[in-house]
């Protein structure tokens, strides 16, 4: 078949959908694996995914499959874009059926709860697949669906892989920017989620846009200093993946972690929050790790933790604001993250897998 | 195994590669300034020999040559200053006329075909002729004419080195904390029954009075530390590259020198590392019979070392940068020697040497068979990994990627094979319990802290060495860690006693002694040295005190 397609993207949720169809666009026909042979009807017959991208029209160079052999088995490069709890049983399944020769990137943001480790982690102990990369950024599936213009950012320690990735993302609607920094670039995308969370409690208190802004600044702090003591190089939170990806969250009601923070802050159960979402709000997770990270770390993450309480103890998010505000402030400009930028003059420098 | 020619072949191999990838123009001058710049650094700071004459020379000439020729002469100054440096690396083993050396060059004993077989053939049982040829019997008492090889113990995945060893080429990349590293290694090699090794020794090891003469009949490459020019270093790595190339099995010590602090390597020389990836894929490009390079992980653990003092002075000075090659330290001095096998060898010491898994080129684990495996045990072809739609790639970033997740492999095979005397595990508990004690104190001032006068009271000891003994014991089962007999069945009234008594026997004053019912540190330096090589395990919530940066120098807890 001349246009048996050369990419694959594993998942068909809201953003692998999206992903999927920003390929086709461009002109390349794309596998898109989704377990679900109804949901794979309804892409290839009426070319809609109905359940997370109502109403929106997908390219019919997006062919799905349920089949994930067929997926996978002539292409050169997969965006593997599961939800962080179910990705480590798609790369077992991967294993078996990928080729060294292959490239794999993942769009996920979230860590695996127990081990804590990254989605790049989780593909290197599965698969033989050793050239992979991330994808994140400032990324609303549906904006992007509805053909807005938006940036992302495309981090690997492969050239090829940024390159490769890059050449079926671009278009004049979408800019790709590439990093080497996996570990920032992952960590960045996770752990944002944790203040969009906290951001949607502060909307629907309504504290202002001046408390919106402290928020989104400290807790930019806080993440950076974690990621920093994970092995992330600091300026990658001041990039797109970072201060970008964490200023959509946090503003847009169309996000699920601020969807999740503002039925807290009226009342909601977390259950019911997730419920009404119907989707999976990686925020929820990540505090729980980052949670237990910043006390292993001994890092102090007064943001985090209040985030966690709220989400997991239920602590009344109008008292979690009172202790933050009366906590001890501490230097505008952490300096753990001076020290960090100091110390990694290579961004080819040994970090990471810590 | 290599002859005369072979190498000659090598190097004239090398000095192509090199010249062609140079290339011409502007980068060819430069390279050439550069080479000049370097060699004259070098050679302003060394004290006048034969060499260094001969070298002055050499770049005095092409000092008053190079502004006025054209660029093929250019090129064919290159061609001579590279082949300059592929000939010191072959040693004199390859020194032969070939046209392009510099005329009238002296050098060293020439090479003698026969020498070069003998020394190969008797190679292996090395440290005992060396020994019993080096030691006059008026020195050394007759007993402790060693008899080493009955203290060496050798384990691990030795099975399949020689199935490997038939299938492709071998990396033996072992850890290093003492010079007699090599000669131990040399007996390991020749009980397993495999050929001896190519490897690259500092060119100061060369010099040494004890085993000089050895090292250059051994098929051993020279290492030249204090020359800086990267155009040396790209001819050293391709050196390597093209010997592996020609199917000849290679050693070499990725850490790139003795281990200062005593800890094991966190960290290791990426460039001769990546020499294993370079010749694969150079052996695939030319569709060669066996291109698979195998990467042999190996950790040498020795219950007392013969360089230590010298080796955490210098550490501990942060001078290891200054003093990169120590040339005058315990293994120039055969007293020292004498002193440290005569310990060694009345109590019964072993020196441990374990194989680890063996990698692939690109780090992944390999059967017996030679077939790579992915992480889940699935043969996989490690060619792929070079390719884009079929075809071979270069891609120097790429491969450095590969090279990268390989020294990972590597370091933790080194930490999982990591054999623990009970030299270690006594220096340990004792740390720890004066560390525990003084919180507040810095690495430095903890050790100006302890002196003689301090003691600790042996139940203290022990019961430290209890909880010690049982993490280590469980981490054993869990093949975490290895341990010797002493320290895995021991009890502990024994254990202390068989700690004791090996600290007591080699160094100038005992490390750890007993008065009465107190252990006394007698040297706090050198108890920090053995205590390392249990560092960064986290063990008994210890922190890591030796930080990869700190290589040169002493991390603060």
């Amino acid at each position: 078949m001349p246009d048996q397609p050369k990419v694959a993207v594993l998942g068909a949720g809201n953003w692998g959908t999206t992903v999927a169809n920003l390929i086709a666009i461009n002109g390349f026909p794309v596998w898109l694996w989704a377990r679900s042979a109804e949901l794979c009807r309804e892409i290839n017959e009426d070319h809609t995914n109905s359940r997370y991208l109502a109403g929106l029209p997908l390219s019919p160079l997006v062919r799905a499959t349920h089949d994930l052999e067929q997926a996978v088995r002539e292409v050169d490069m997969m965006f593997i874009i599961i939800p962080s709890q179910g990705f480590r049983p798609v790369c077992a399944d991967l294993g078996p059926l990928v080729k060294p020769q292959q490239m794999a990137v993942h769009g996920t943001k979230g860590l695996e709860l127990d081990s804590h480790k990254r989605m790049s982690e989780l593909i290197l102990e599965e698969t033989c697949m050793r050239q992979h990369g991330v994808l994140s950024g400032p990324n609303i599936a549906r904006e992007i669906c509805e053909g807005k213009p938006a940036g992302t950012v495309l981090a690997s320690r492969f050239p090829r892989v940024i390159q490769r990735a890059t050449e079926l993302l671009r278009s004049k609607q979408m800019r790709v920017y590439g990093n080497v920094d996996v570990v920032g670039v992952e960590l960045a995308g996770t752990l944002k989620n944790i203040i969009a969370i906290a951001a949607g409690m502060a909307t629907e208190m309504q504290l202002g846009e001046n408390a919106k802004s402290l928020l989104i600044t400290r807790g930019l702090s806080e993440i950076a200093r974690l990621g920093v003591a994970l092995g992330a190089d600091p300026m990658t939170f001041s990039g797109v993946a970072g201060i970008g990806d964490l200023m959509v969250t946090c503003a847009s009601p169309l996000s699920r972690n601020n969807r999740v923070g503002a039925a807290l802050a009226r009342g909601d159960t977390l259950d019911q929050a997730i419920a009404a979402l119907g989707m999976v709000a990686e925020g929820v997770k990540a505090a729980k790790i980052a949670h237990q990270l910043t006390n292993t770390l001994g890092l102090r993450s007064p943001l985090i933790h209040g985030v966690y309480k709220v989400v997991h103890e239920q602590l009344d998010p109008r008292l979690a604001l009172r202790e933050l505000m009366s906590g001890a402030a501490q230097d505008d400009i952490d300096p753990s993250l001076f020290q960090a930028q100091s110390q990694s003059p290579s961004s080819f420098g040994p970090r990471g897998r810590a | 195994m290599l002859d005369a020619e072979h190498i000659a072949q090598i190097v004239a191999e090398v000095t192509s590669r090199i010249v062609a990838r140079v290339g011409e123009g502007h980068a060819l001058t430069e390279t050439l300034n550069e080479t000049l710049w370097w060699e004259h650094e070098r050679l302003v700071r060394l004290d006048h020999d034969e060499r260094a004459a001969d070298d002055r020379e050499f770049y005095a000439d092409i000092r008053r040559q190079l502004p006025r020729v054209s660029e093929r002469e250019q090129v064919r100054i290159l061609q001579q200053v590279v082949h300059r440096y592929a000939e010191e690396i072959a040693g004199d083993l390859g020194h032969q006329p070939t046209g392009v050396g510099v005329p009238g060059r002296r050098r060293g004993p020439g090479f003698s075909p026969t020498a070069y077989k003998l020394a190969t053939r008797v190679g292996p049982p090395l440290l005992s002729t060396l020994l019993t040829g080096l030691s006059p019997r008026r020195l050394l008492d007759r007993e402790a004419i060693p008899k080493l090889e009955e203290h060496l113990r050798i384990a691990g995945e030795v099975h399949a080195l020689a199935r490997l060893h038939e299938r492709g080429t071998l990396v033996l990349a072992p850890t290093h904390s003492s010079n007699l590293d090599s000669l131990v290694l040399g007996f390991a090699i020749d009980k397993l029954g495999l050929p001896p090794l190519t490897y690259g020794a500092a060119l100061n090891l060369f010099g040494n009075p004890l085993i000089g003469r050895f090292m250059s009949n051994l098929g051993g490459y020279t290492v030249d530390r204090r020359k800086l020019d990267p155009l040396y270093k790209q001819t050293l790595k391709e050196y390597a590259t093209v010997s592996l190339e020609f199917g000849q099995d290679n050693l070499y010590f990725p850490g790139g020198h003795r281990s200062r602090s005593g800890a094991i390597e966190r960290r290791l020389k990426k460039g001769l590392l990546g020499c294993s990836l370079a010749a694969f894929r150079n052996n695939l490009v030319h569709g060669r019979p066996k291109p698979a390079v195998y990467v042999v992980p190996c950790t040498i653990s020795y219950p007392l070392v013969l360089e230590a003092s010298t080796l955490i002075d210098d550490w501990l000075a942060e001078a290891g940068k200054a003093r990169y090659i120590i040339v005058d330290d315990e293994f120039s001095r055969w007293e020292r020697w004498r002193d440290y096998l005569r310990g060694l060898l009345s109590l019964d010491l072993d020196i441990h040497i374990r194989f680890g898994q063996p990698l692939d080129s690109l780090g992944n684990p390999v059967d017996d068979e030679g077939v790579s495996l992915d992480p889940r045990g699935r043969p996989i072809d490690p060619a792929g990994y070079l390719e884009v739609e079929g075809k071979l790639v270069e891609d120097p970033i790429r491969d450095a990627e590969y090279t990268r997740e390989l020294e990972r492999r590597i370091l933790a095979e080194y930490r999982r094979e990591n054999v623990i005397h009970s030299t270690h595990v006594l220096a340990f508990a004792c740390f720890e319990l004066l560390r525990r004690r003084r919180p507040e104190l810095d690495l430095y001032r903890l050790l100006g802290s302890i002196g003689n006068e301090q003691s600790l009271a042996l139940p203290e000891v022990e019961d430290e060495l209890a909880q010690v003994l049982t993490e280590l014991r469980e981490w054993a089962k869990a093949d975490r860690i290895r341990l010797s007999d002493t320290v895995a069945d021991a009890e502990i009234g024994e254990f202390v006693r068989a700690a004791l008594r090996n600290f007591g026997t080699y160094h100038h004053r005992p490390v750890v002694e007993r008065r009465g019912i107190r252990l006394h540190v007698g040297d706090a330096k050198l108890l920090f040295y053995y205590r390392n090589r249990l560092d960064g395990y986290g063990l008994r919530g210890a922190p890591t005190l030796v930080h990869e940066r700190g290589q040169q120098g002493a991390g603060h807890a």
